[in-house]
């Protein structure tokens, strides 16, 4: 019995078989997925070249290939690298980078793991009359002068006073939904809308223009996407295997660290990667809190926009150095990537 | 070691899952609680643990009060239905984690876990992962697990429900004869009644939450305490008919039957056991009936019989051979019937058959 027959439209458009592709399905797929490695390619390539121009082939241009339509020189390296001290804001960029994800990345994740496995019940009255003193106290101590210790400690005194008699005696309570929901909405409010309170605070505390300014900035900031990305791969860890430690005699810690932490180490790498990558990348809050010393390196690329025109030579170098790790550290990380935040938690 | 469960109670918010559990386990006793899903049987092992807390009530490892212990100050160790084993950690390392908590020390450790790997015969495996390893096999490692550091009770939470049925079987004598050797006392969940009368030295068979009955298999069995207990246990289970006592006879609308019982009394359950009757000619037998259909299970037949409004289960010999509507006769002897009180469950005249059998 021979093959049943196929019109010419159902061969090109429908697959021969149920595991294969149409063959113009086929082609759409490797045109576009080609379409793509440009947007993608192109840029990078832009920025390689341009490194190795001069003001002359950059005013002249375009050029596109090295060697062939313009002689790449190596002076902006030189002089970025050489001449100018770039080791310093780089420097810089991978400390706050490196710290401030190790930090938010472990506060963050110790944050999600309470929020799956322990049940919070805060009374909405407490956090209330939390949020009155606390307004009380500034008020105090701002306009009428009131010495800030004596502020606080009568504070504290009626805080617990009302603990004790008025808030046991309502119902309403913040359970770990509303706390979450509190962590990631910290991340909602545009970042521009707190910088000068932050600024002003550093200042305050003569810590502008410190590395850890930085570093405590942005593991405050990069904390919610840290809870948000991490409470579902803990909230995967079947609780049977936490409990069997329990009663084989772990810590809630020991939990955390030995059994809950490797279990998610594919989402925990993506999440670590992805945060990094923020903080590398960072740019508005630098620009505040940085000038000279704790200076990173998205602020040195914006300053090559100088008054004489953007030097689009030394940038490009800047960016070369700057996207380098990040390409190198992907590709490694790359196993993790893939399965990491998808897939995320426990394989048995 | 031994372990007393006293005056027991356990809420879920409005829900109450335990009530009033009393439980004295003897040092080295195989003790089964037995019963249908949402009974309280895992929230009352879940308690012994500590996994739970106690609305109410004390429990006692040995002579010590735990009721307000942490789990791993009660020195008990935990068999889950899923194992609970560690992926990311070799066979070793997951029979050896209890003893690295513990300190340990490592040529000590490693010789433990060599031991008890020995025991679950899985020394071979020891460098391989869970993942690695067949169903038997990592139910093996859960064992071995929980017996190396010697606990002073084993736990186990319907350990052998995830695993083929062929497996069971075999993983259930293993089990027994394990527990006989380290002598170790053991509380152990089922739904499962074989494994029940099978693993057992007693069994406590609970439903909503509140023991019906604590006895031996072989009392739990010929001697049921009520109306649950009887139809739980017995595969298939024990037939019900409705009816009254009339002097010692019950009568039903379908008919009548003398038993053991001299009594007279309205709303009375007659159990009788489907191995405890016999198919006879259509006139000779205590009851007259009609066949339903008939079933071969390999070494013996089930005869399923109607008569009025009322279904019959007789366990008969697997050569017998019946008609579908055939006019038939069920027999049993006066002191197969079991007689509840159809109300309160309650069993009426606590029973001969059990006496004799202990």
């Amino acid at each position: 019995m021979s093959a049943e027959p196929r019109s010419l439209a159902r061969r090109l458009f429908e697959p021969a078989s149920i595991d294969s592709q149409a063959p113009v399905a086929r082609i759409v797929t490797y045109a576009l997925l080609f379409l793509w490695t440009l947007v993608v390619v192109i840029p990078l390539y832009w920025v390689f070249i341009t490194s190795f121009k001069g003001p002359g082939e950059v005013d002249n241009g375009p050029f596109y290939l090295p060697f062939v339509d313009f002689a790449p020189s190596l002076q902006a390296w030189d002089f970025m690298l050489v001449q100018n001290y770039t080791l310093r804001p780089y420097t810089n960029s991978v400390v706050v980078a490196v710290a401030s994800t190790l930090l938010a990345v472990l506060i963050g994740s110790l944050a999600a793991y309470a929020l799956v496995r322990i049940r919070f019940q805060v009374k909405l009255a407490a956090v209330a009359i939390f949020l009155i003193l606390l307004t009380a106290i500034i008020v105090a101590v701002a306009t009428f002068g009131v010495q800030w210790e004596i502020a606080v400690a009568v504070a504290a005194a009626l805080f617990i006073i009302a603990l004790f008699t008025l808030v046991g005696r309502t119902r309403l309570a913040v359970g770990n939904n509303d706390i979450e929901f509190w962590i990631i909405s910290n991340r909602i409010m545009p970042p521009i809308v707190a910088v000068l309170p932050i600024y002003v605070m550093f200042q305050q505390m003569r810590l502008l223009d410190t590395q850890l300014a930085l570093i405590v900035t942005y593991t405050a900031i990069n904390l919610p996407i840290v809870v948000w990305l991490t409470r579902d791969f803990f909230a995967g860890i079947p609780l049977d295997l936490e409990e069997s430690a329990q009663i084989d005699g772990a810590s809630k810690f020991r939990v955390f660290f030995t059994i809950a932490l490797p279990l998610v180490r594919s989402g925990l790498v993506a999440t670590f990667l992805l945060v990094l990558i923020l903080a590398w990348n960072e740019y508005l809050l630098a620009l505040f809190l940085s000038n000279a010393d704790a200076q990173t390196m998205p602020v040195l690329v914006s300053a090559q926009n100088t008054t004489r025109g953007p030097q689009w030579w030394n940038m490009s170098v800047l960016i070369t150095v700057m996207i380098a790790p990040v390409i190198v550290i992907s590709s490694i990380l790359q196993k993790h990537i893939a399965r990491g935040l998808l897939v995320g938690a426990v394989k048995g | 070691m031994r372990v007393t469960l006293s005056d027991i109670y356990k809420s879920f918010g409005a829900i109450e899952v335990v009530k009033g559990l009393d439980l004295e386990i003897q040092d080295g006793e195989f003790l089964v609680l037995l019963g249908p899903s949402g009974c309280g049987k895992t929230t009352a092992l879940r308690m012994v643990a500590g996994l739970e807390s106690v609305s109410s009530g004390r429990v006692l490892i040995g002579d010590r009060d735990v009721t307000h212990v942490l789990p791993k100050y009660r020195d008990v160790a935990m068999v889950f239905q899923s194992y609970a084993l560690y992926p990311h950690m070799t066979v070793a390392e997951n029979i050896a984690y209890p003893l690295k908590l513990r300190g340990v020390p490592r040529t000590e450790r490693d010789a433990s876990v060599r031991g008890a790997a020995v025991k679950v015969h899985l020394e071979e495996f020891l460098d391989r992962y869970p993942r690695q390893l067949s169903g038997g096999q990592r139910q093996r490692i859960a064992l071995a697990r929980a017996m190396v550091r010697r606990p002073s009770v084993f736990l186990m939470d319907e350990p052998l429900s995830n695993l083929d049925a062929k497996l069971r079987g075999h993983m259930r004598s293993e089990l027994k004869r394990l527990q006989a050797d380290l002598g170790v006392t053991t509380i152990y969940v089922t739904h499962d009644q074989i494994e029940a009368m099978t693993l057992a030295h007693r069994v406590a068979i609970m439903n909503r939450g509140v023991v019906q009955q604590i006895a031996t298999p072989r009392q739990i069995y010929d001697d049921p305490a009520n109306l649950f207990v009887a139809g739980f246990i017995g595969s298939p289970p024990m037939n019900f008919l409705q009816g009254e006592l009339v002097e010692g006879t019950f009568v039903c609308a379908e008919g009548r039957f003398a038993t053991s019982v001299a009594e007279s009394r309205k709303k009375v359950t007659a159990g009788l056991r489907p191995e405890d009757c016999r198919v006879t000619g259509p006139s000779e037998g205590k009851i007259a009936a009609r066949v339903y259909a008939v079933e071969l299970i390999g070494d013996h037949t089930l005869i399923t019989c109607q008569f009025g409004g009322a279904t019959v289960t007789v366990k008969a010999d697997k050569s017998a051979h019946y008609d579908m509507d055939e006019p038939i006769g069920i027999t049993f002897q006066d002191s197969a019937v079991f007689l509840f009180d159809s109300e309160t469950g309650g069993r009426i005249g606590g029973r001969a058959r059990g006496e004799a059998a202990a």
